[in-house]
């Protein structure tokens, strides 16, 4: 399908929006569960004596996990539309579907993994699970609701000579790459060693020594959903939608050009420039690492709680 | 744990070759039978990933999934291809050349990279071999047969269902002993999980087989669920016997931390 200039950047404003939901929705459900980076920790944490009320998800990495659910959500969407059902109630039943799935196997490595560190006698919460499980799945609902829509969008309307499943799965790989590198820092050094000073880095005796209690009683993973929604979600959304709009804009302008190839390189620049500035920044307001006092009597006080 | 017995791995892989070549012979008369046997694969592949990444691989555990599904993809492509005069050699030449891709690969891990895993090459061949059988079986149900260029082609390359066998297969490979990791990981836990993710797989299959094929897609679609529900409960029942105390709610129990 040909479409004038006003209409290919309306549909690349939808694009970007729907990845920038999908990125912030996708990052939030990945802290839900502690998956990814964090999840070594709350792994890690009853091995040290430090049992917990965290959900512990442990479907592979984000990118894998998210690729499946998309991928799955793509083929059901994909016989729907086979079916002659209406685009729209095919992409809803195909990501919900896809989301129960995800949610099926979510069950599965939280039961998992704690019946396989019995010796440290980590209960199984069955409260946890009957209510997490469900957050889960509606995050992972709307984010596969999202990159089902990007990729039949794609396909359908944009023209791409792939299929729906394939344009799901790409997308779905993206957007775990993107929430593991941009969201996880935010639960993982922020929250769960929010008791240490800001930046001063993870010394190895501080491993699994998670913060486990919450403003009010014990820490589970909807207050740290909570926590993460306020930036970590966000920032992911923005990065994934950013990434989309970004390199579609210069081809949607001018065309496959050498001018539009000139514009990305630019952007790819400035981009460049300003995450130097920003590292800059960082090091300069924290510098290297250095164990202080302070964090030897934090290690001291732990051992004794 | 060395007190209680296990499944010996010979019989694990004489269950997953049989059985999966025996379902997809089968998957010609009856396309639900090539998914039987992908979930066979899938319940031998994944003792394998767990005996070689038992050896402390803890973030490697997805990645095996994948490479063993990548060498499994390639064997069955050219397996199935290659054999034009006689398409009864098909899974056979691809359970070969994966078995082939498989030790040259752990050869290398173990004597080039020096990954030092005495295991590694036997397992690596265990799981490249039980990628193609599991590419072949899912694919086989959803072509309803297993001849590569008339029905695998067009029915399940051309629409895409290729990349949910590939995906969602390694996540069934690999998923069992990455959601069981830890010190008190029990073999049993470990079965009954992989039958459940293989058949979370075959329904998966069932719903694109009704597309491709019709009215035999939902009998593999409703043979997943139940049996999914048999393995899912059993699973259930084994967390019940391992975990230190299933709980409704409560406090931490102390330790000395």
């Amino acid at each position: 399908m040909v479409l004038d200039l006003t209409m290919s950047m309306a549909v690349l404003a939808l694009l970007g929006a729907l990845a920038t939901i999908a990125g912030c929705l996708e990052d939030l459900e990945s802290d839900v569960g502690s998956q990814s980076n964090p999840n070594s920790q709350v792994q890690l944490a009853p091995q040290m004596g430090f049992l917990h009320r965290i959900f512990n998800k442990a479907i592979s990495g984000e990118p894998i996990s998210n690729g499946m659910s998309a991928v799955t959500g793509g083929v059901v969407t994909t016989v729907l539309l086979n079916a002659k059902f209406y685009p729209l109630t095919a992409i809803v039943i195909g990501a919900f579907i896809a989301a129960v799935i995800y949610g099926i196997f979510a069950t599965t490595s939280y039961a998992g993994r704690v019946a396989s560190q019995t010796r440290f006698k980590q209960p199984l919460y069955m409260d946890i699970m009957r209510y997490t499980t469900p957050s889960i799945i509606a995050h992972n609902f709307i984010v596969c609701f999202c990159l089902v829509s990007i990729a039949y969008i794609q396909y359908a309307v944009l023209g791409y000579p792939f299929t729906i499943p394939f344009l799901a799965l790409i997308w779905g790989i993206s957007v775990g790459a993107i929430g593991s590198s941009v969201g996880d820092v935010h639960y993982g050094g922020e929250r769960e060693f929010q008791n240490r000073e800001f930046g001063c880095g993870l010394n190895t005796a501080l491993s699994g020594r998670i913060v486990r209690r919450a403003e009010s009683g014990l820490r589970n993973s909807i207050d740290n959903v909570w926590f993460c929604a306020k930036f970590g979600g966000p920032a992911t959304g923005i990065g994934l939608g950013l990434t989309v709009f970004f390199s579609s804009w210069p081809t949607t302008i001018w065309g496959y050009t050498w001018k539009a190839m000139i514009v990305g390189v630019i952007i790819l620049a400035v981009m460049t420039i300003m995450n130097r500035l920003v590292e800059i920044n960082v090091k300069n307001a924290y510098g290297p690492y250095k164990e202080d006092k302070e964090e030897k009597e934090a290690v001291s006080v732990a051992h004794t709680h | 744990m060395s007190d209680l017995k296990e499944i010996p791995p010979n019989t694990l892989a004489m269950f997953g070759i049989s059985g999966g070549l025996l379902g997809i012979y089968l998957s010609p008369l009856f396309p639900t039978a090539g998914a039987l046997g992908a979930i066979c694969a899938v319940i031998w592949s994944a003792e394998a990933v767990r005996r070689v990444a038992k050896y402390g691989l803890g973030t490697g555990v997805p990645s095996i999934g994948q490479i063993a599904m990548g060498m499994g993809i390639i064997a069955a492509m050219f397996g199935l291809a290659i054999v034009k005069s006689m398409p009864l050699a098909g899974p056979i030449l691809a359970l070969v050349t994966a078995s082939i891709i498989g030790f040259i690969i752990g050869w290398f891990a173990q004597n080039v990279i020096k990954m030092k895993i005495p295991v590694m090459i036997r397992c690596m061949t265990e799981i490249a071999a039980g990628g193609a059988l599991i590419i072949i079986g899912f694919s086989a149900a959803v072509a309803g047969n297993f001849d590569f260029m008339g029905s695998i082609i067009p029915k399940v390359f051309d629409n895409g269902v290729m990349l949910a066998v590939f995906w969602v297969g390694a996540m069934a490979m690999l998923h069992p002993f990455n959601a069981c990791l830890g010190p008190d990981e029990r073999q049993k836990r470990l079965l009954y999980l992989a039958g459940s993710t293989g058949a979370i797989t075959m329904a998966i299959m069932g719903i694109a087989a009704t597309m491709t094929l019709g009215a035999s897609g939902a009998a593999t679609l409703i043979l997943g669920i139940i049996l999914w529900l048999i393995f899912y409960k059993k699973f259930w029942d084994e967390v019940y016997n391992d975990a230190a105390s299933v709980i409704g709610t409560g406090l931490i129990p102390k330790t000395e931390a």
